[in-house]
């Protein structure tokens, strides 16, 4: 086992990951830019190395300030969490070549699952559905567009390297074809430096169910089931479930089997997750591989009762993984709900600012892996993902419940965030029902965004009585007038603003 | 005895409510909308007040942020801003005050050119996303005050346009 980890992340999964650690009896290491230095992943680790400018491309992207910070505290691995630089078969080289150990799966299995063609190709090799699509090489406009013809309307253009909805259009005729196909590649170039394109069908009822697999250096490969994610907005996950509530035991078998034989297929070693899409005939498309640990591995955790991260750093360090499949099982229903700093009825815009009042809700089978805390400030430079809130119940039922009761009492308050949505999401009459797909929340919630929120009159009486109770005698509390600058939303005042898609 | 008087603004709605302490230490007299409402109070830990009204209690939990009053009830979380009674809403202005706080990765225009309203007039990235700015109405591009890898705060002015054709 290792004696040292350095953690190669911030926020919550940076927490995750050092309590593991630390309950495992291994030394930490934290790194942290300038914007983090008073955070709490920062406290919580042994040692600390500050990266220096917030910007992530000087901190947490700089492959060279990391491995620098690894060699100068003599950290065996690196865990490297996910986002940043997690998926970056480059970084992965870089701790090879220093001797240091990469927690995760071999830089040329990252490289090959990172090419969003090569990896289709692959998996078609291997026997495993894949969307009917495009995913060749040929990059010209003409055979672009002959090709998407072919495939049939609707149709998703999507980049080969993208990721998070960028570059991606939703083709529905034949006469947008060649605007989405320019707007994505110039969209691609940009974000990615890479203008490939794939086209695939676009799928009915979609939903986005992925498997959970963890495999050791000697060949052995478990899946621990399914996590149902339909639950998105701008292509991103909020809410996340185990077990599906379309998902049968036979096709879990075979899902489940397909996922074990793509891992196997590429060699695969530690934790990752196949991501298929599911039609509403119960049809099943392999659509990307994450060759790393998930936002959502929680309500794996709580149904299967394994530790993903404890087993990653265990594997990692060459031991060999004791979990058998025909042992494994799930138990209950868990659900997690992310939670972001942004406003759902301002198209999601992220929301910055100071945190002054962190309070998660505790009880029976209630998990919050949080990355805050009161006082603390959220900055524009990274991803608005605060915390997670983990339930788990004896059922689905049970378990919605919970959510909206942890909800309910989640005390988060200084800057806007979207926990009222979350609740909304799970007091809907069809997630109730689990009638999900990708597009839930445009078909469910386009009226909700329009309509005008009434205030009630207790809100008004809690914070006039809350006023009051704060003013002093004869002298009215000074208020502030409102400036362009913060008023309370600038960006209605705005107008023509638009998030870029 | 003393009267005090606030108005909050929610969603582009100014309320205005009169507020008095009653004669027992923890009473206050609330009026809203021509109705007063009698209510106790106690503030249970800084910022959670547990009020009575007639025999409904009411929780909540008030905070302040970011120049904003937070106030969390029923499992819902309203965000308000104190406004003096006289203020107006700040106009429109010419438009164009940056969302977001974030890193501006184009600038595609230049000064003096014209442009067609909803033309894309700068990107800005934040938390991983891009934003676009685009133009209110057809116009010329009279100042550029940002350029592409500068820091954008949220409220600032980042191209000023004179409008066109009325």
């Amino acid at each position: 086992m290792f004696k040292k980890i350095l953690i190669a992340n911030r926020g919550e999964i940076a927490i995750r990951i050092l309590k593991a650690c630390q309950e495992m009896g291994v030394k930490t290491v934290a790194v942290y830019s300038d914007a983090d230095a008073c955070s709490p992943h920062v406290q919580l680790a042994d040692e600390s190395v500050p990266l220096g400018n917030p910007l992530p491309s000087e901190s947490y992207l700089n492959i060279q300030k990391i491995i620098d910070a690894g060699v100068e505290t003599g950290a065996e691995a690196i865990h490297p969490g996910y986002g940043f630089l997690a998926e970056n078969p480059d970084f992965a080289y870089a701790c090879e070549n220093s001797g240091i150990t990469f927690i995760g799966p071999k830089p040329g299995v990252i490289k090959l699952m990172g090419n969003k063609i090569e990896a289709k190709q692959r998996m078609e090799k291997t026997g495993i559905p894949v969307i009917p699509g495009y995913h060749g090489h040929r990059q010209e406009k003409n055979f672009l567009l002959k090709q998407g013809k072919k495939i049939g309307f609707p149709l998703l253009v999507k980049a080969a390297a993208g990721g998070g909805g960028k570059g991606m259009r939703i083709v529905n005729k034949e006469e947008e074809l060649e605007d989405a196909i320019e707007g994505a590649k110039r969209e691609a170039k940009s974000s990615f430096g890479n203008d490939t394109l794939l086209l695939e069908k676009y799928l009915d009822k979609p939903r986005h169910i992925e498997f959970q697999i963890l495999a050791d250096a000697y060949g052995n490969i478990i899946h621990l089931f399914e996590r149902e994610c339909s639950i998105q907005r701008r292509h991103q996950k909020v809410i996340e479930e185990t077990p599906s509530p379309i998902i049968t035991n036979e096709l879990r078998e075979k899902m489940g089997k397909a996922a074990v034989s793509a891992a196997k297929a590429v060699g695969y070693t530690n934790a990752g997750t196949i991501e298929f899409m599911v039609d509403s005939s119960l049809n099943f498309y392999f659509m990307e591989m994450n060759t790393r640990l998930q936002v959502e591995h929680p309500i794996t955790e709580v149904t299967t009762g394994v530790d993903i991260v404890k087993w990653q750093i265990r594997i990692a360090s060459g031991e060999k993984l004791t979990l058998h499949q025909e042992k494994l099982g799930q138990r209950g229903h868990a659900i997690e709900c992310r939670i972001y700093a942004e406003d759902p009825a301002n198209g999601f815009l992220p929301c910055s600012g100071v945190l002054t009042k962190v309070e998660p809700p505790m009880g029976p089978n209630i998990r919050n892996d949080m990355g805050i805390e009161t006082g603390m400030e959220v900055t524009a430079y990274y991803d608005p993902l605060l915390a997670k809130l983990i339930v788990s119940g004896e059922n689905r039922d049970d378990a919605i419940n919970k959510m909206v009761w942890a909800l309910s009492n989640y005390v988060l308050l200084g800057i806007t965030t979207n926990t009222s949505f979350l609740k909304e999401i799970l007091t809907h009459e069809a997630f109730r029902r689990g009638d999900i797909t990708t597009h839930f929340i445009d078909n469910h919630f386009k009226n909700w965004f329009a309509a005008k929120q009434e205030i009630p009159v207790e809100v008004l009486i809690a914070l006039s009585v809350y006023d009051t109770m704060n003013a002093k005698f004869g002298v009215q509390k000074e208020v502030t007038v409102p400036s362009v600058s913060d008023q309370y939303s600038p960006w209605k005042h705005a107008g023509k603003w638009r998030i870029g898609d | 005895m003393i009267n005090l008087e606030f108005n909050y603004e929610y969603n582009n709605h100014v309320y205005k409510i009169t507020a008095e302490r009653a004669k027992e230490n923890d009473g206050y007299l609330i009026t809203f909308n021509g109705v007063t409402y009698p209510v106790t109070s106690s503030e249970v830990k800084p910022g959670y007040l547990r009020i009575k009204l007639d025999d409904r209690v009411i929780k909540a939990v008030v905070a302040e942020g970011n120049k904003n009053m937070f106030v969390f009830l029923d499992g819902k979380t309203f965000n308000m801003k104190r406004v003096l009674p006289t203020s107006k809403r700040v106009e429109k202005g010419n438009g164009l005050v940056s969302p977001i706080s974030g890193k501006v990765v184009n600038v595609k225009v230049k000064e003096g050119m014209s442009v067609k309203k909803d033309d894309v007039l700068m990107v800005i990235e934040a938390m991983k996303m891009e934003y676009l700015i685009k133009a209110p109405y057809d116009g010329v591009v009279k100042k550029i005050y940002l350029n592409v890898d500068e820091q954008i705060d949220m409220g600032m002015i980042p191209i000023k346009i004179e409008k066109t054709g009325g």
